[in-house]
C-alpha cells in the first residue's frame, strides 16, 4: 500500500501573495517524483500542504484519497523531511531518532542500523552535530518512517557528495524493498535524475510541467562529436548549454530531432543522447522564456 | 517514546511520557529548591528570627516554572510532533495530560513542602508566615492552617499551565502573539488572588493593579472560577492549536 497525493484547485496565498495559484496535481501511488523549480516557486510549500503543515487558502488537498488535515490515518503514514529535520536541538541524536516511534510504521531497528552506517554520533545533542551530519540526521529519520508517502524537501543540503551517494542507493534501496510514494525537491537535479519516474515543474506558484523523465528526455537531445559536424546539426535548433574540449563539442538542444537529422548526424559521426534534465529545467524556466 | 506507538492511545502515552521525562528532568532543580528552602533560614537564623516562609518563596516561583515550561513546550514540541505525523489534536490532548500530572505533581510537592516546613519551623519555633505585608501579616500558626494554605497550590500551578500554555501557542501561531500577554497576565495574576489568601507573587507594577477587589469572594466560588477561567484557557489554546500552520524553517 503506497499513497496517492492529489491537490484540486489550490490556492495558498502568505498575506496578500499567493505561493500557490490554482494548482491542480495528481501523483499515483508507488513512484519516485521529483520536485523540481527555482528559488521561491513554491516547492515547499506545496509539500507543506501535503503533510498538513499548513491549510490551503482555497482548494483541496488528498492523499490516498483522503482529506489530509487532521486525518490521523493519513498524516502517521506522511513524512516530510524539512532541510535540517524538525527536533528538538537539545536532544540527543537517540532521542531525537527515538521520537520517530510515535509513528507506528517507524523502524528504529532500521534507523539505528543507518545512524551506525552514517556514522552519526548517538550520544550527542543535536545542537552539536555539523550542518552535514544534522541533514544526515533528518534523512535517516525520513527513511526509517517507513512512511507510505515521504518527502524529502533540499534534505541532502550540507551532505558531501559521498553522503549524498549512500543517502540515495539507500532511499532507492528502500523503495525497491517497500514501494512507496516518495518526492524528491532538490536543486542538484543531475545527481538524483536517475532515481526518478516521474517529474513537476514548479515555476512561480504554478505547475508548469509533470511528466515522466522519458517525455522531458524526449524534448531535446544532446549531440556530441567533431566541433564542426556538431554545428552543422544543430543548425535550427535551440541550443541550451555547450561544452567543448578540444575539438570534440557538446551541444544540447531544446527540441527532438526527427529521423532524417538523426541518420545525418550520425552520418557526421555525432553522438545523439537524452538531453539533461537540469539543462532542460534551466532551460524551461528561464525568465526571458517565461516572460518573468 | 522508545516504543512504537499505536495511533489509538499514541497521544496518551505521550502525554504520560512528556511528564515523566520532566520529572526526571527537573528533578534536580526541585531537590535544590528543597534543600535551599530549608537550609536558608536555618543559616539566616543564626543572625535574626526567622518570621516568614521560605518554601513559600520557592513555591511561588514554580508557578512561573510551570507557565514557562508549558508555553516552551508547546512552542517547541508542536512542528516536532506534527512532522512526526501527529494531529494537532492529538498534540492538544498531549499537551493537556501533561498540563494536568504536572501541575498534580507540584502541587502536591509544594503542599507537602508547606506543612514539613510548618514542622521543622515549629522544632525551632519560628514563625511561618508566607505574608509580612504593610497591610496584614499571614502566619499559618498550625497544620491546618498550613493544609488550607496550600490545597490550593495544584489548581494555582494548573491555572500557570493553562495561562503558559494558551501564551505559547499564540506566540507560535503568529509574531504578534506574545500580545496576548496582555490578557493573560492580569487574568492569571487576578485569579491566582483570588484563589489565594496571601497577596498574588509577581512584579509589583502589574499586582497593584489587579489585586484586591475581589479577595473576599470566598474559597469555593473562586475555585469555580479558576475552573472556568482554565477552561477557557485550555479551550483557547486549542483552538490556536487546530489552525496553527507550522512556521517554515529559517535558512
Amino acid at each position: 500500500m503506497s499513497f496517492s497525493a492529489s491537490l484540486r484547485d489550490v490556492t495558498l496565498k502568505y498575506g496578500d501573495t499567493e505561493a500557490l495559484s490554482d494548482i491542480t496535481l495528481a501523483l499515483e501511488p508507488g513512484k519516485i517524483y521529483g520536485l523540481l523549480g527555482r528559488n521561491g516557486a513554491g516547492k515547499t510549500t506545496l509539500l507543506s500542504l501535503l503533510s498538513a503543515f499548513r491549510r490551503p487558502t482555497a482548494g483541496e488537498v488528498l492523499v490516498d484519497d483522503r482529506p489530509v488535515w487532521e486525518n490521523i490515518d493519513v498524516v502517521s503514514q506522511v513524512a516530510l523531511i524539512r532541510e535540517g529535520g524538525d527536533f528538538d536541538d537539545t536532544d540527543t541524536v537517540k532521542a531525537a531518532i527515538e521520537i520517530g516511534a510515535l509513528r507506528p510504521s517507524f523502524d528504529l531497528d532500521y534507523a539505528l542500523k543507518l545512524a551506525e552506517r552514517f556514522e552519526l554520533p548517538l550520544d550527542r545533542k543535536v545542537n552539536q552535530l555539523s550542518r552535514g551530519k544534522r541533514s544526515v540526521l533528518a534523512a535517516v529519520c525520513g527513511l526509517a518512517s517507513r512512511a507510505q508517502l515521504t518527502m524529502f524537501d533540499e534534505v541532502h543540503l550540507g551532505m558531501d557528495a559521498p553522503t549524498r551517494d549512500a543517502f540515495y542507493k539507500e532511499l532507492l534501496a528502500e523503495y525497491l524493498d517497500r514501494p512507496h510514494t516518495v518526492i524528491l525537491s532538490t536543486h542538484l537535479i543531475d545527481e538524483v535524475a536517475n532515481y526518478l519516474e516521474e517529474v513537476v515543474i514548479l515555476d512561480r506558484g504554478r505547475i508548469m510541467r509533470h511528466e515522466n523523465v522519458e517525455a522531458f528526455q524526449g524534448m531535446g537531445a544532446t549531440l556530441t562529436g567533431p566541433a564542426d559536424a556538431v554545428d552543422a546539426a544543430a543548425v535550427g535548433l535551440e541550443v541550451l548549454a555547450e561544452q567543448r574540449l578540444g575539438g570534440t563539442k557538446s551541444i544540447t538542444v531544446a527540441s527532438a530531432l526527427d529521423a532524417a537529422d538523426r541518420g545525418r548526424a550520425a552520418a557526421a559521426g555525432v553522438e545523439i543522447g537524452p538531453v539533461g534534465l537540469q539543462d532542460l529545467f534551466i532551460h524551461l524556466t528561464d525568465p526571458d522564456r517565461t516572460g518573468a | 517514546m522508545s516504543k512504537t506507538a499505536t495511533l489509538a492511545t499514541r497521544r496518551y502515552t505521550l502525554g504520560l511520557a512528556l511528564f515523566g521525562e520532566s520529572v526526571k528532568y527537573f528533578a534536580a532543580w526541585i531537590l535544590a529548591a528543597i534543600i535551599l528552602a530549608a537550609v536558608v533560614p536555618l543559616i539566616v537564623s543564626q543572625w535574626r528570627s526567622i518570621d516568614i516562609s521560605a518554601w513559600y518563596l520557592a513555591a511561588n516561583v514554580g508557578k512561573y516554572l510551570a507557565a514557562i515550561i508549558a508555553g516552551g513546550y508547546l512552542y517547541t514540541l508542536l512542528p516536532i510532533l506534527v512532522a512526526q505525523g501527529m494531529t494537532r489534536r492529538e498534540t492538544a490532548v498531549s499537551m493537556g495530560i501533561f498540563g494536568l500530572l504536572w501541575s498534580l505533581f507540584l502541587g502536591t510537592i509544594a503542599l507537602v513542602g508547606f506543612l514539613g516546613e510548618h514542622a521543622l519551623y515549629g522544632v525551632f519555633d519560628w514563625t511561618q508566615a508566607p505574608q509580612q505585608g504593610e497591610e496584614y501579616d499571614l502566619v499559618l500558626g498550625s497544620f491546618g492552617q498550613a493544609l488550607d494554605f496550600a490545597a490550593i497550590y495544584p489548581l494555582s500551578y494548573l491555572l500557570y499551565c493553562a495561562g503558559g500554555a494558551l501564551a505559547g501557542a499564540a506566540i507560535y501561531r503568529s509574531d504578534t502573539g506574545w500580545l496576548i500577554l496582555a490578557l493573560v497576565v492580569p487574568i492569571g495574576f487576578a485569579v491566582d488572588d483570588l484563589l489565594s489568601s496571601a497577596d498574588t507573587w509577581g512584579p509589583a507594577f502589574v499586582v497593584r493593579f489587579i489585586t484586591g477587589p475581589l479577595e473576599d469572594l470566598g474559597t469555593w466560588p473562586a475555585v469555580v472560577i479558576a475552573l472556568a477561567v482554565i477552561a477557557i484557557g485550555a479551550w483557547g489554546t486549542r483552538r490556536i492549536i487546530l489552525n496553527t500552520p507550522i512556521r517554515a524553517k529559517q535558512a
